[in-house]
């Protein structure tokens, strides 16, 4: 086993069977990968791929049908390898009648930690998770989002070595996404492994440094990310707003040395970071709403044609000054030219 | 007393234990033997020792901690499922029932053991349904919602698994039986008219043999009698010495010691009369008490008394006993344990003083009576012996749990119950022969050529084909008979419903034995089904 490998999986296959014995599901065929310590590694793939068949082998609930799987140098049915590995399930699968305190409290006594430690962890993963507010209420009425936040803080209770989060950001609403990815970076920021599997494939993109593609059990890609999201075959250019003349000009240069352009415009935004900013301005500043006529009327707007009802409802910050504030904060994000 | 307490002979039940285990664990290893071969080849047995190594060092490595911790989870787990809802049933039975039960009858000691046999029964049968299903639920319901999957992620071993839900499980039912114990002995204290008759009786029971009515103790053939006349009860619990004869009851009290006593002797005696002629009917019929030494044959007729039926008989014997002596026509002074006890063995016959008419007797029918216990003492004692039965249960529940789903595991609990209990005395007697008409085949050619239970088969190939697979079928009830417990050690309730203290040897030894005896291959089962178990498969 090299030296940075924490998993190391050679030949890994999963057959289900029926009650007679017979062939059901060829789940994972013949799977070979590692992991290296301090990163974070993406198991893709579409439903019924086997990247959940791959975590529940490592974890110890499957059995292999043939392979071998290592995990910080033991066994996967080394009950010991545990102490070391903090496991979100891919629905948080805990007991519904326990509030948060108990719940954390539960799972650090099946740490064998004592009361102290308990105490103290519960109280600063509770607070880490944003769940403070709520750790007296049983688990039943949590949302998708809180149970997700204290599914993972039971992972993080016995501060693990690795982590092995299935789907953590399904269900989850965009900010509990975000925070979810943070939270994941955080931890390899601190020096854990982390291994995660999920069909989002922004998500992983975000987060991982490396993955693996599974396809009907088979290992189809397994690399960087950077690596493997390259086209090789194109350039991108990114520069500060350019006047049109200056982009004429770079169109005839282009043109001179025969390269094709394939587009020259201003870059986007993705929605989740629209999305982001619109709830963070909406803390920020309460009472403002988005007016339906404002929409319609852009023109009118711009002309100061509101009514007067409008002009209250709005901050002198938005509308089309909102625009060029947005990108004098962000000076880095300038239009592609390629 | 219409109950006989046997004392429980511990050595040959361990030694049968050990047999029973013994052979038990020979079938299985011969079957994983094989089972691994067939799966794996020539390596399967290298990984079955593999594979009992490290259950070996599962349970050497049990963390008390993480016990505890599933222990507690369980509890919370029953409390919030609503588990003590028992409570209102059992409130309101207990508000109504001193209506039905307080017309039963006059006598003040019938009416107490109708009111203790109430409680207890109701106590067993309310919380041992809940406890069961609790039981056999809870791992499945684990497995099903897979909270079990988030567990087993952690450190936590399958024995550690296993233990915390029994130790879990039995703890919700200790709570239970409790508070409903406590409830049910306040109930009684209130309901019962004469608290008088609440006490805890301790008898020591002897030895019963007989002489015919020539006073002969043995028969031809040098055999003691253990059996004297049957006067036509289908029931043959008693049997009838005749009165006017020579005929006796005798009992011996073994390990009489004098330190053990006062300076008197109690004995208590439940007569049953058989009239053969009208006689004084306004009077029991007539039977004395002889002390006796078994060696010297020195005897010392006590005074006569009339046979009260359905009541207790108290007669009090004094250390110093005069008697009429033939020989010397004189009155002459014994001792009663320097004279007429005999190597620790006082023998004392009963006879009948009324010509043609006969009392009958059964073995707890005299009795040596000490110091009363207090009725609290024999009341918890008899909770002590539901406790452990709803320990079994649980312990049975939670194995079964490990390897067949919810349903499953309540049938399975459930038979166990049955067989054990109200069904066993039948299992013994189809295994032993005794339950005439044949096995299930047999039984149905019976029925259906509307042959009786007592006429012979016409032999042939079917019915020597149906005897055959019979044979196959009792043998597995003989299996069964073995592994099934037996329940019935666990019913004390007859004893403090009698006013009598639930004897060591008897009644609380045994179900002690049993429950321990379950214990260990029970959790051995739930161990190795959860271990081998892939709880995820699909």
């Amino acid at each position: 086993m090299e030296n940075d490998a924490v998993i190391q999986i050679r030949n890994l296959t999963k057959i289900y069977r029926d009650f007679w014995g017979r062939k059901k599901v060829l789940a994972l065929n013949s799977l070979s990968l590692d992991v290296n310590k301090g990163e974070i590694f993406g198991l893709l793939g579409p439903n019924g791929s086997g990247k959940t068949t791959t975590m529940k082998l490592l974890l110890g609930l499957l059995f292999p049908t043939d392979g071998k799987i290592s995990i910080l140098g033991k066994e996967a049915s080394n009950v010991e390898k545990n102490e070391r590995i903090g496991y979100l399930p891919e629905e948080s699968y805990l007991y519904r009648f326990l509030n948060a305190e108990e719940t954390l409290d539960f799972y650090g006594q099946l740490f064998d930690m004592p009361a102290s430690q308990r105490r103290e962890q519960t109280d600063r993963l509770i607070k880490s998770v944003g769940l403070d507010f709520a750790r007296r209420r049983q688990l039943k009425e949590y949302s998708k989002g809180m149970t997700r936040r204290i599914g993972l803080a039971q992972a993080l209770i016995n501060d693990p070595e690795l982590v092995l989060l299935d789907e953590p950001t399904s269900g989850l609403d965009p900010l509990g996404t975000r925070d979810m990815k943070d939270m994941i970076l955080k931890l390899r920021d601190e020096g854990k492994t982390v291994v995660m599997c999920s069909h989002l494939l922004a998500d992983v993109q975000d987060v991982c440094d490396r993955i693996a593609i599974l396809y009907e059990g088979e290992l189809k890609q397994l690399g960087r990310v950077d690596e493997l999201l390259k086209e090789q075959d194109v350039t991108q250019l990114l520069t500060s707003r350019l006047d049109d003349a200056v982009v004429r000009d770079i169109e005839e240069v282009l043109k001179k040395h025969n390269a094709q352009l394939k587009s020259i415009d201003h870059p986007t935004n993705s929605l989740e970071d629209l999305f982001l900013k619109t709830v963070k301005e909406s803390v920020e500043r309460p009472g403002r709403r988005f007016l339906p006529d404002e929409a319609a009327q852009p023109d009118a707007s711009e002309g100061n044609g509101q009514s007067p009802s409008e002009s209250a409802s709005q901050t002198p910050a938005e509308s089309g000054e909102q625009t060029s504030q947005a990108e004098s904060e962000k000076p880095d994000e300038a239009q592609p030219a390629s | 007393m219409d109950f006989d307490p046997e004392p429980y002979e511990l050595l040959p039940a361990v030694l049968h234990y050990i047999a029973a285990v013994g052979s038990l664990l020979f079938v299985v290893a011969l079957v994983a033997v094989i089972w691994s071969l067939a799966s794996r080849g020539r390596s399967g047995p290298a990984a079955l020792i593999e594979g009992i190594k490290k259950g070996c060092r599962d349970f050497a490595q049990i963390s008390p901690r993480r016990v505890w911790a599933l222990s507690m989870l369980t509890i919370r787990e029953a409390l919030r499922r609503k588990a003590l809802m028992v409570f209102v049933v059992f409130a309101v039975l207990f508000m109504f029932a001193g209506w039905f039960l307080q017309q039963a009858t006059d006598r003040p000691d019938l009416q107490v053991e109708v009111y203790v046999s109430f409680v207890l029964k109701a106590i067993t049968w309310l919380v041992l349904p809940v406890v069961m299903i609790l039981a056999c639920w809870g791992l499945p319901e684990d497995i099903r919602a897979r909270s079990l999957h988030t567990v087993v992620t952690k450190p936590v071993r399958r024995s550690e698994i296993v233990l915390g839900r029994i130790i879990g499980f039995i703890s919700v039912s200790t709570l239970i039986l409790l508070i409903m114990g406590g409830v049910g002995y306040v109930w009684i204290l209130r309901q019962v008219p004469d608290p008088s008759y609440l006490v805890s009786r301790v008898p020591i029971y002897g030895k019963l043999r007989y002489t015919n009515r020539l006073g002969d103790e043995r028969n031809a053939i040098g055999l003691e009698y253990d059996y004297s006349i049957n006067v036509g009860d289908i029931w043959e619990f008693r049997n009838y010495i005749e009165g006017g004869t020579k005929s006796r009851a005798l009992w011996y009290f073994e390990g009489m010691d004098a330190d053990d006593f006062d300076d008197k002797l109690i004995i208590e005696t439940g007569f049953e009369s058989f009239r053969t002629h009208k006689g004084d009917m306004d009077r029991g019929l007539l039977a004395r008490l002889n002390i006796m030494n078994a060696e010297t044959g020195l005897q010392v007729p006590l005074q006569p008394f009339t046979v009260e039926e359905y009541t207790q008989n108290l007669h009090e014997i004094p250390r110093k006993l005069q008697y009429f002596d033939e020989d010397t026509q004189d009155f002459r002074e014994v001792d009663l344990f320097e004279d007429l006890v005999y190597d620790g063995t006082l023998k004392i016959a009963v006879e009948c003083l009324d010509a043609n008419q006969y009392i009958g007797m059964a073995r707890p029918d005299l009795f040596i009576r000490l110091p009363d216990r207090s009725f609290f003492a024999g009341y918890s004692k008899a909770i002590l012996g539901i406790w452990l039965m709803l320990s079994i249960i649980v312990v049975i529940a939670v194995s079964a749990s490990c390897f067949v789903k919810g349903p499953v595991a309540v049938l399975l609990t459930f038979s166990f119950l049955i067989l054990g209990q109200p069904f066993r005395s039948f299992m013994e007697k189809m295994v032993t022969g005794e339950q005439e008409g044949g096995g299930p085949l047999e039984a149905w050619y019976r029925l259906i050529h509307h042959l009786n239970t007592t006429s012979e088969l016409p032999a042939s190939l079917l019915t020597n084909a149906m005897k055959f697979i019979d044979q196959i079928l009792l043998n597995f009830l003989w299996v069964m008979q073995n592994l099934i417990p037996n329940f019935e050690h666990f019913r004390m309730s007859p004893y403090v419903a009698n006013g009598f203290d639930v004897p060591w040897s008897a009644a609380m030894l045994p179900s002690l034995v049993v429950t321990i005896a379950y214990l260990l291959p029970c959790v051995l089962i739930g161990y190795f089904s959860l271990a081998m178990r892939e709880l995820e498969s699909k």
